[in-house]
C-alpha cells in the first residue's frame, strides 16, 4: 500500500500575505498538493499616491528590511525616468556598489541562517553557533560587509538615506571607500569557507529537475544587478523595462489564491539561478571558478541550485565591488547631481533584487505628485513556479514519507526565499 | 569607538502602530540625549541588529508589542521576563524574532551585558504612515521613560494607560 501523507505548514503572523503548504495524499494517491499564499497586499502603491516624487524612495524603502535598497533604486531609477532625469557615470557606480552591499548582505544570511541549518542537519542557525561556530562568523563577517557598504554609501545599514534622484546626497569619503576595499577583500575569505560548507554538503541538496523560463535582467556583457533590459531563456528578445507588463503578466487560476504571472509558459522563475543561467558567461574570475567547483552549469534546472547559484552571486558583486572601488578611487569623488524639476510624466525602473527581477511604475502629475504606482515584486512572479516545481516534485518523492516530503517542500520554498512578511517586525510575547 | 548604550527603534512606520519604535527614535532625536548613548532606527532589517549591539554595554530596544495589554501601555522587561509567542516555518529570511536574534548574539558571545526591551502595545497594525491616536497621544511620554532607561531612573515595570 503507498504512502498517505497529510501536511499542512502555516506561517503563523498577524499579517495576510503569508505562504502556507498543504499536501494530502491517501494510500499512494496525490489528492492535493498546494502553494497557498493570499493576494500580496498592495497597500504601499496606495500609500505613495498623491505624494511628491521626493518622498517615494523613503515610503518604499520600508516595504522591505532585507531588500530596502533594492526597493529605493527601482523606484528612484523610476523617478528620473518619468522626470527625464540624467544621472552620472559615478552615480551609476556607486549605486551599483550600494546594491552589491545588499546583494551580498542578503544572500549571505540566506545560506547561512536558512540553507546552511538545512545542510548541516540542525533546526535553525542559533544551535549553529555551537556546533559550528567558524561557519556563523564567517556568515556574520560577509553579513557585516555587506552592511558595512550600505551604511557607507546610502547612510544607513536598512531603510537607505542618502539614495534620491538625481544622485546621493552625501558622498562617501575616498577613505571610507579604500577601508571598504580592505573588508571586501576579508569578505571574500570569509565567501570561501560559506562555500566549502556547501560544497560537502551538495549531495544534501535534493535532486530534482524541472525544465522552465528563466527571467532575469541582462546586459551583455556583463552580469548585471542594476541596469539592462529584460532577458528570458526562452526567446533571443530582449524588452525593455518600460514593457514589464509583458512579460509578468497577471493572471488568475483556480490552482492558487494568488496571482500568478506567466510569459512564454504558464510560469517562469526568478533570481539568482535565473540571473545565471542568462548571464553566467560574463562572471569574473572567482564566481565562475566557485560556479566549478560546486558543479552549477548554465541551464541548471535544479531550483534547489538557487542556493548554489547565491554562493556564487556573493563572489561576483564582491568582485565586482572592488573593481568599482579601484575604478572611482582612481578618478576621484566628484559632489554634485542634476537639478530635477517637478512635472508631469511616467517611468518605470528595474533592478535584481536578491530574490529576482523587481519593477516600480509611476505617474505623476505636473506638480510632480503621484497619480498612481505599480509594484511587481519578484515572490509573486516565483508563485506559479513554485507551485508547478510542486506538482512535479511531490509525486516523485511521495513514497519517502512525511516527514522527507515536509522537509523537501519547505527546503524548496526556502531555495526561492519569498518574500512573504517582510513589512512587519513586531513582538509577541507573553511573560514568564 | 562604539557608544556603550545603545537605543535601538524597531517596527515598520508603514503599519500604523508597527513602527512606534520608529516614531519614538525620530522624537528622541529632537531631544538632548546623554553622553554615551547611540540612537539606532533598525527599522525591520532584522539580522543587522547583531551587529549593530555588538561591544555596547546596554542595549534598549523600543518595538511594538502584542502583549495583552490596553493600547498604548508600555512595558519595560528583560529577554529573560518574556518569551516569544511567535511560530515561525523558517520558510524565508523575512520572518524576524528578536529574541532567537539575541539568543544568537548570547552563543557568539557578542550580547551586551544588559539588554532592555520597552514593548508598546498597538491600536492598529494596518497600513497607515502615522500612529494611531492613542498611541500618538503618549510619544512624549516613551520618550521621556527611554531617557529615564538611559540615565537609570526608570523603575517601573508596566505603565498603564491613563
Amino acid at each position: 500500500m503507498g504512502k498517505t501523507v497529510d501536511i499542512d505548514v502555516r506561517h503563523v503572523t498577524r499579517i495576510e500575505g503569508h505562504g502556507n503548504i498543504r499536501v494530502r495524499a491517501r494510500d499512494g494517491t496525490l489528492e492535493t498538493v498546494e502553494w497557498l499564499v493570499p493576494e500580496a497586499p498592495r497597500f504601499f502603491e496606495a500609500m505613495v499616491r498623491g505624494r511628491s516624487w521626493e518622498d517615494i524612495q523613503t515610503i518604499v524603502s520600508r516595504i522591505c528590511g532585507i531588500c530596502s535598497v533594492t526597493h529605493s533604486l527601482a523606484s528612484i531609477k523610476a523617478v528620473e525616468a518619468a522626470l527625464g532625469v540624467e544621472v552620472s557615470e559615478q552615480t551609476r557606480k556607486l549605486r551599483t556598489l550600494t546594491h552589491y552591499g545588499e546583494q551580498l548582505e542578503s544572500h549571505v544570511l540566506h545560506i547561512g541562517y536558512l540553507v546552511a541549518p538545512d545542510l548541516l542537519g540542525q533546526k535553525s542557525v542559533v544551535p549553529l553557533a555551537s556546533t559550528h561556530p567558524d561557519v556563523v562568523r564567517s556568515v556574520m563577517a560577509a553579513h557585516c560587509t555587506g552592511n558595512r557598504i550600505m551604511e557607507v554609501l546610502a547612510g544607513r545599514k536598512t531603510h537607505p538615506v542618502r539614495l534620491v534622484p538625481g544622485g546621493f546626497t552625501l558622498l562617501p569619503t575616498e577613505a571610507e571607500l579604500r577601508d571598504l576595499k580592505t573588508r571586501i577583500e576579508n569578505a571574500i575569505e570569509h565567501l570561501k569557507v560559506i562555500a566549502d560548507v556547501v560544497l560537502d554538503h551538495l549531495d544534501d541538496l535534493p535532486v530534482f529537475e524541472r525544465e522552465t523560463e528563466y527571467v532575469a535582467t541582462v546586459d551583455e556583457p556583463t552580469y548585471p544587478f542594476y541596469h539592462g533590459l529584460i532577458g528570458s531563456t526562452d526567446t533571443d528578445e530582449l524588452v525593455p523595462v518600460e514593457d514589464y507588463a509583458r512579460v509578468g503578466n497577471e493572471y488568475v487560476t483556480p490552482r492558487s489564491t494568488a496571482k500568478w504571472t506567466r510569459w512564454h509558459r504558464d510560469s517562469y522563475a526568478v533570481g539568482a539561478l535565473a540571473r545565471f543561467n542568462l548571464n553566467a558567461d560574463h562572471l569574473g574570475p572567482l564566481a565562475f571558478e566557485a560556479a566549478g567547483r560546486m558543479g552549477l552549469e548554465k541551464g541548471c534546472c535544479n531550483p534547489y541550485m538557487n542556493n548554489v547559484a547565491q554562493v556564487v552571486e556573493c563572489f561576483q558583486v564582491a568582485e565586482h565591488s572592488l573593481e568599482i572601488l579601484d575604478e572611482v578611487l582612481a578618478r576621484g569623488l566628484e559632489a554634485g547631481k542634476p537639478e530635477v524639476k517637478p512635472g508631469a510624466g511616467e517611468g518605470v525602473g528595474s533592478v535584481e533584487a536578491p530574490r529576482g527581477i523587481l519593477f516600480h511604475r509611476y505617474e505623476f502629475d505636473d506638480a510632480g505628485r503621484c497619480t498612481s504606482a505599480d509594484i511587481c515584486i519578484p515572490t509573486n512572479q516565483n508563485h506559479a513556479s513554485i507551485q508547478e516545481d510542486f506538482e512535479a516534485l511531490v509525486p516523485q518523492i511521495l513514497e519517502e514519507g512525511q516527514d522527507a516530503v515536509r522537509q523537501k517542500m519547505e527546503m524548496l520554498v526556502r531555495a526561492y526565499d519569498p518574500c512573504i512578511s517582510c513589512s512587519t517586525h513586531f513582538l509577541k510575547v507573553e511573560f514568564v | 569607538m562604539k557608544a556603550p548604550i545603545a537605543v535601538v527603534g524597531l517596527g515598520n512606520p508603514l503599519l500604523t502602530d508597527e513602527g512606534v519604535g520608529i516614531r519614538v527614535v525620530e522624537a528622541l532625536g529632537n531631544r538632548p540625549i546623554p553622553a554615551g548613548v547611540v540612537i539606532l532606527d533598525l527599522g525591520a532589517g532584522g539580522l543587522c541588529v547583531l551587529h549593530e549591539i555588538a561591544g555596547r554595554q546596554k542595549v534598549i530596544f523600543v518595538d511594538c508589542a502584542f502583549m495583552g495589554e490596553a493600547p498604548g501601555t508600555l512595558r519595560r522587561f528583560t529577554p529573560e521576563e518574556a518569551k516569544s509567542r511567535k511560530v515561525q516555518p523558517r520558510l524565508s529570511l523575512h520572518e524576524g524574532d528578536l529574541f532567537q536574534t539575541l539568543d544568537l548574539a548570547r552563543d557568539l558571545g557578542e550580547c551586551p551585558e544588559e539588554i532592555v526591551l520597552f514593548g508598546i502595545e498597538p491600536a492598529s497594525v494596518a497600513p497607515g504612515d502615522r500612529l494611531s491616536d492613542a498611541l500618538l497621544a503618549r510619544l512624549d511620554h516613551y520618550v521621556d521613560c527611554i531617557l529615564r532607561e538611559c540615565s537609570g531612573s526608570f523603575t517601573a515595570g508596566t505603565d498603564t494607560v491613563p
